[in-house]
């Protein structure tokens, strides 16, 4: 495929924008039928659709069940399809409005909290008012997250719908926070591009076309896969207000937001020459009163220039636009359901080297971390396709996040304070009594691919030893389809060359959704050597096993129905496991070998679902 | 003094905002200085605008147009 970056350029007329009625409504008793709030947010609307069609570009039009009660939304909805190709799509964003509160006696408005039976009645209100003014049904349509149950009941419902904005990329307890813990998005750990939900989970793509939940999911924003991940993802997106909101501009100049742009056009050299941006600003950050310190003109011109750069892309013949359900077509006719979706992602923002890899497919999303020497600082066993039904009702109301087994960010990876120890996927070298892991061993990567091998090779780090110096070359072999990572380690360059040096590769895990620990009772680790096996089922007591000449070690974890398994492919090793305590929640899984000069081991952990 | 409201612009708490927490200020106009309901930070316009440019300290790259991606 000749490389091709994608956009989606999506616009909502949102009667009652979010934060206008609490930000400039400040000091009024609420009232979102306020004859000003309507005409700004159309404005604000109409204004958007300008910018996008002096540019040439098209859009999908979602519209808010409010604006389905306006004429002149549903007139210009009409007009813009007609004269400029935009897709006519609705969204279940925007739900607030006057008709809506009286009818449904809320002010809800996140479509997965409601309760299935309201989720069912508001969809089949919205689709059949859409049907009525405009003579069909969507083909796509949204919210800031979509669970499965929604998805399933809105396919078998209105099979016309063929593409959903289904997350928001690392929206979870770090947004809920930013906003003073008054915003409910616990959406972490899906995929950062367009993926195919699966029928169980919409955070986890699906593996066949009998998991396949009908539609192609987009995400909401394309967000920096590394400032989102340890910060608030509504600074770091393609969405230039929120480029604002982060402070990243001087003298109303924001030169990161076209970095960010071309690192996502950079994807298509790992993702056999795809690549994808979805823009969706709501007309609440382009209100009259300024957002913040930012004023309406600043907020205006962003936008301008944003879709300006988009316009000199697509003039060059690097950008194509498309509308949701254009792409949703280009999207099912150019990738199949195991193809991962791959990013070597660094540092625009902080001026530093560092580097993260992104490796999601339909059985885990992981993260590499090359500034912690290629540890492996998030792991989301999507092989496990866990049904989280979320929303009033479920016993779940809010948290829609797919949950981890590492999390080093939220679960302190390789640095704890005084005791105990993080979550975190590395590996220890030792010789003669001294240790270093390669946490502490700064690096970069390249990507290549062989046959369906996504490789990820590390360039070598350096060990120092009193007695010892010697190379490490480690690469991640990722088999598309087979639910695995392999590592594979070398020592080269011994200063002694007939040393042999004690390897730990190890991973430290638990599993959860948010920064606190969970119940890690009835998790059960084992190993299995040639002849013998040991297990136990946890029950914070510090326990340690061990087998010679291990077959594997492995963890079942019950509460994310997930074996995860860590067995040689190269070498000979001693399997360990070790339980934590109440001040360590976490469990390891370790293979201890020795390696000489010039050689080679390779492990490989796999994740499966058990029931 | 009278209930505090919004000024000019909608200011936000540059202490707070340094640990990744968006909070707007309030305006008390016989002091003539924001302040924070969190936090005790107070500071005039002036030292709000000042506070916000240092916040911007880590964003090392920020004013770079970044070509090489590898
Ligand atoms: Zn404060």
């Amino acid at each position: 495929m000749k490389d091709t970056f994608i956009l989606n350029i999506l616009h909502r007329p949102e009667m009652v924008p979010e934060y206008a009625e609490k930000v400039t409504g400040q000091g009024k008793k609420e009232d979102i039928g306020r004859k000003e709030l309507l005409t700004e947010s159309l404005d604000i609307f109409k204004l958007q659709q300008e910018i996008a069609h002096q540019h040439g570009l098209k859009t999908t039009i979602q519209m808010t069940y409010s604006s389905l009660f306006n004429d002149e939304a549903i007139s210009l909805a009409k007009e813009h399809h007609e004269k400029y190709g935009d897709e006519i799509s609705l969204t279940l964003l925007g739900l607030p409005c006057k008709e809506f509160r009286e009818k449904y006696k809320t002010k809800d408005f996140c479509i997965w909290m409601f309760s299935m039976e309201d989720k069912k009645a508001i969809v089949r209100d919205v689709f059949e008012k859409f049907h009525d003014i405009f003579g069909f049904y969507p083909q796509s349509t949204g919210s800031y997250y979509m669970d499965a149950e929604l998805i399933n009941f809105i396919k078998q419902e209105y099979p016309s719908v063929k593409c959903a904005v289904a997350t928001c990329w690392e929206e979870g307890p770090k947004a809920y926070r930013t906003c003073n813990n008054s915003w409910y998005t616990f959406m972490d750990g899906g995929p950062w591009n367009p993926w195919i939900p699966s029928k169980a989970n919409s955070h986890a793509p699906a593996t066949n076309e009998e998991e396949d939940s009908g539609i192609v999911a987009i995400p909401h924003l394309s967000r920096d896969l590394l400032a989102c991940f340890d910060g608030n993802g509504s600074n770091f997106g393609t969405h230039p207000q929120n480029v604002l909101r982060g402070m990243i501009y001087k003298d109303g100049k924001y030169p990161y937001l076209y970095n960010l742009i071309d690192q996502y056009r950079h994807l298509a050299k790992y993702n056999r020459g795809y690549a994808y941006n979805m823009m969706f600003v709501g007309p609440g950050w382009m209100n009259k009163a300024g957002r913040w310190e930012a004023p309406y003109e600043l907020l205006v011109q962003s936008y301008r220039d944003c879709m300006a750069y988009y316009a000199e892309l697509r003039d060059k013949g690097e950008l194509v636009d498309m509308t949701m359900a254009e792409f949703a077509d280009w999207y099912r006719a150019n990738k199949t359901y195991t193809q991962p979706e791959c990013a070597l992602w660094k540092d625009i923002l902080y001026g530093s080297e560092k580097q993260l890899f992104w490796y999601c497919d339909p059985y885990y999303r992981t993260c590499v971390d090359m500034n912690q020497g290629g540890a492996i600082v998030d792991l989301r066993p999507y092989a496990a396709k866990l049904e989280i039904p979320v929303g009033i009702g479920t016993g779940n109301v809010h948290d829609a996040s797919y949950p981890f087994l590492v999390q080093s960010m939220y679960r302190a990876g390789y640095f704890t304070h005084y005791a105990g120890e993080g979550s975190i996927k590395s590996c220890k070298v030792s010789y003669k009594g001294e240790e270093a892991d390669l946490c502490l061993c700064r690096t970069k990567a390249k990507f290549s691919e062989e046959g369906n091998d996504r490789i990820l090779t590390l360039d070598p780090v350096d060990i120092e030893f009193s007695d010892l110096t010697f190379k490490v070359t480690t690469r991640f072999i990722f088999s598309e389809g087979s639910s695995e990572i392999k590592i594979s380690r070398i020592i080269t360059d011994m200063s002694n060359p007939d040393a042999k040096v004690h390897i730990n590769e190890y991973i430290t895990a638990c599993y959860g959704t948010t920064e606190y620990p969970e119940d890690m009772n009835g998790i059960v680790l084992r190993c299995r050597g040639k002849e013998e096996e040991k297990e136990i089922v946890y029950a914070y007591k510090c326990r340690e096993e061990s087998v010679k000449d291990a077959a594997a070690v492995e963890a079942v974890v019950p509460q994310v129905k997930t074996k995860m398994t860590v067995y040689p492919v190269k070498g000979t090793f001693e399997g360990y496991f070790r339980e934590g305590y109440a001040f360590s929640p976490m469990f390891t899984l370790g293979l201890n070998t020795e390696l000489s000069n010039n050689e080679e081991m390779i492990t490989c952990l796999k994740l499966e679902k058990v029931d | 003094m009278p209930q505090a409201g919004k000024g000019r612009l909608n200011y936000r708490c540059p202490a707070c905002f340094i640990r990744e927490l968006d909070i707007d200020m309030f305006y008390d106009k016989e002091k003539k200085e924001y302040y924070c309901l969190r936090c005790p930070f107070t500071g005039t316009e002036e030292e709000v605008l000042k506070l916000n440019e240092m916040a911007k300290f880590r964003y090392k790259a920020m004013m770079e147009r970044i070509t090489d991606f590898d």
